[in-house]
């Protein structure tokens, strides 16, 4: 694989050009090609294909794709260029499982091949919630008493002294440091130090207060997971370069990590297929990356829950896991609040999408609806079962199970229900779970999607 | 070709992206002294309306809405100087000035926005990313905007929006200018209690809720 400084080196020698020209004049028309060169076609009818030879043309497309138009340098205005060759020995070379915690919790990520029936990775946490600083300790501790969770993402705490911390400010330093010590004395309280944590600079914006609060006096380790991303689209910038050098030379886990944004430069279905593959491509050669976060969006909805985004999901891992074996954890973005059946069928929907594919499990994250404290313990656990159940049926099996669950929130997706937060649910002193008629709901829920196909089995 | 044929070549360019077809209408209807401003508006916008609608269904996206804008403007660069040659003006939905606050560097959701104002007839000035808040009252100033918008994506740039009001309210100037807010981390109740004028979920709730705004102002 093309060594780091060679792709330093590339933002400063590739060639000269606008942003606004990079997409117009060569993203947008080469994926445009791309799309009719390989004849990639979404079907509604299969938001969860099982066609190998898709995937792989897929798979083809993205490298075609990713060799024509590299990607874009805001630093240096200038387009990163890499040849076929280069990016298919990346792909080659790729870790197909990555080594994660400490101790007990020491955890080996992998690849999964599509259909493959094995257990996925289950992390748990959603994406980056905010949270009060008053129930941070609890909410975090409820997801590390998560038993099958391997990893956490940990919320977002920006209050500091009863003001919340500005974009790169003083602290914003001290509020990450603050979250990150939270986030770790939560765990050991769970009685599971070495759980690792794969967002933990969640209160970072930018590489100064990430570096800040990876100092080993706060609790994080090279055996987390620190997370450097590509702004849509296919933007490498300094400050996600800067965390690479940084990461690389401590040995850490570096979680490459993309947005695709549907309806944005990508287009429809057909593009964000394309591009989720080539990001995580770049993932593996710019971002020296360990495993991939993959999370598309729908741009207008703001979900990743989207029939046309299920079928982006889902082609992409199998494309990825079939031809560059990378682990991969999907975050569903969901348009239902915490702890409403729409969350739940969305992410039942995703979840069976992405483990029958090769994917592992990241928790769903109530989007549209978005409530600051809105992490129910009990929501993750099921987000847990639900992925333990997709891993135990085929993709064919599968889709029909998707599109039944569509039938249950597709329509409604415009205007999703608002959700519970967690002190409606749960103790605040305690942290337990004091709303029955939440946890019977989760029961129903159960049963519901037993009855639809998905075996799910309720945690001990 | 009639007139009614060359207003629907200059819609037709317009839904088929096609700069050429475009430029070479315009220039047919300045020869049948069609009245350019009817070209505008009953040919080249009922495109733009369409793709609009298109764009809202998600049956095109982002990369369509900037072609679609494109050809709209290759036909302009014709026909303008016979509007103002015949002393008409195509009359504007509004000025507005827009970027994303201090600190933040997203893009995307805001060109969206942008384009869709453009597309709904609004002169819109793109300050870019990372804007300096007295950039967006200088701007303002300069341009005599109706409106200011503000794009944050992350929770901790939302402060970006508020200094912004917060200027305007100092130099006496909070009441000149609608200020709408919207951006991935932005809700109703941060709107709320910030003093914005008006909150936009997505782009096309942006265009719809700004219009009404003005309308409303003028009334």
């Amino acid at each position: 694989m093309l060594s780091f400084y060679e792709v330093i080196d590339r933002t400063l020698t590739g060639p000269l050009i606008s942003d606004q020209d990079y997409y117009l004049k060569i993203y947008v028309p080469e994926l445009n090609n791309i799309i009719q060169k390989y004849k990639i076609k979404y079907n509604p009818d299969t938001p969860l294909p099982s066609d190998n030879e898709l995937a792989d043309t897929v798979f083809e497309a993205a490298v075609d794709f990713f060799s024509r138009v590299g990607a874009y340098c805001p630093d240096t205005s200038r387009r990163l260029q890499f040849t076929k060759e280069e990016i298919l020995q990346a792909a080659s070379e790729a870790p197909s499982e990555s080594v994660f915690g400490e101790g007990l919790d020491r955890k080996i990520m992998r690849s999964r091949k599509p259909d493959e029936h094995t257990e996925p990775w289950y992390h748990c946490g959603g994406g980056i919630y905010t949270t009060s600083e008053s129930i941070f300790m609890n909410q975090v501790e409820g997801l590390a008493n998560i038993k099958k969770a391997n990893s956490l993402s940990i919320p977002s705490s920006i209050n500091l002294k009863g003001k919340d911390a500005r974009v790169r400010s003083p602290q914003e330093i001290l509020s990450t440091i603050k979250t990150v010590t939270m986030a770790r004395e939560a765990c050991r309280r769970a009685g599971r130090p070495g759980l690792p944590i794969l967002n933990g600079i969640s209160t970072a914006t930018g590489p100064i207060s990430m570096f800040a609060a990876s100092h080993p006096n706060f609790g994080l380790r090279p055996s987390d997971g620190f997370l450097v991303d590509s702004l849509a689209e296919l933007i490498v910038d300094f400050e996600a370069l800067d965390k690479v050098a940084f990461y690389t030379s401590i040995g850490a886990n570096i979680g490459s990590t993309s947005t695709p944004l549907f309806g944005g430069y990508n287009g429809g279905a057909e593009g964000n297929v394309i591009v989720t593959v080539v990001y995580n491509l770049l993932g593996i050669l710019v971002f020296r990356g360990t495993y991939h976060y993959n999370a598309p969006l729908h741009t207008k909805l703001k979900v990743s829950s989207t029939r046309p985004l299920l079928w982006v999901i889902a082609l992409a891992n199998q494309a990825l896991h079939r031809n560059a074996p990378y682990p991969t954890v999907n975050l569903p973005y969901l348009g239902g609040g915490a702890g409403t059946n729409f969350y739940y069928y969305e992410m039942a929907a995703y979840h069976t999408c992405v483990v029958t594919s090769g994917g592992n499990m990241l928790s769903g994250h109530p989007s549209t609806a978005v409530a600051p404290d809105s992490i129910l313990p009990l929501d993750h656990v099921l987000n847990v079962e639900v992925a333990e159940a997709a891993s135990k049926i085929t993709r064919k099996e599968a889709n029909l199970i998707v599109l039944k669950l569509l039938d249950k929130y597709e329509k409604q997706l415009k205007n999703p229900p608002e959700g519970l937060t967690y002190q409606e649910c749960y103790d605040v002193v305690t942290g337990k779970l004091t709303n029955a008629g939440y946890a019977r709901s989760i029961d129903r829920i159960r049963e519901e999607l037993r009855n639809i196909g998905l075996s799910v089995v309720k945690s001990t | 070709m009639t007139e009614g044929e060359i207003l629907e070549k200059l819609k037709e360019a317009v839904l088929n992206f096609d700069e050429e077809l475009a430029e070479q209408t315009a220039r047919g209807a300045i020869k049948k002294d069609i009245d350019p401003l009817k070209a505008v508006e009953q040919g080249l916008v009922k495109g733009l309306d369409i793709i609009g609608e298109k764009y809202e269904n998600d049956i095109i996206f982002l990369p369509e809405l900037m072609m679609a804008a494109k050809t709209f403007q290759s036909a302009m660069k014709i026909l303008e100087p016979n509007i103002l040659e015949k002393g008409q003006e195509r009359v504007k939905k509004g000025i507005v000035v827009f970027g994303t606050v201090k600190g933040d560097i997203h893009k995307i959701g805001k060109d969206i926005v942008i384009l869709l104002l453009q597309i709904a007839g609004y002169e819109v000035h793109d300050l870019g990313e990372d804007v300096d808040l007295f950039s967006f009252i200088e701007n303002a100033k300069k341009v005599n905007t109706d409106a200011i918008g503000l794009s944050a994506l992350l929770t901790s740039t939302l402060s970006g929006q508020k200094d912004v009001i917060d200027v305007l309210l100092q130099n006496g100037l909070r009441d000149k200018y609608i200020v709408m807010v919207g951006g991935g981390a932005v809700t109703p109740e941060w709107a709320e209690t910030i003093g914005a004028d008006l909150y936009a979920e997505n782009a096309q709730i942006a265009v719809r809720k700004l219009t009404e705004t003005m309308e409303n102002k003028k009334k």
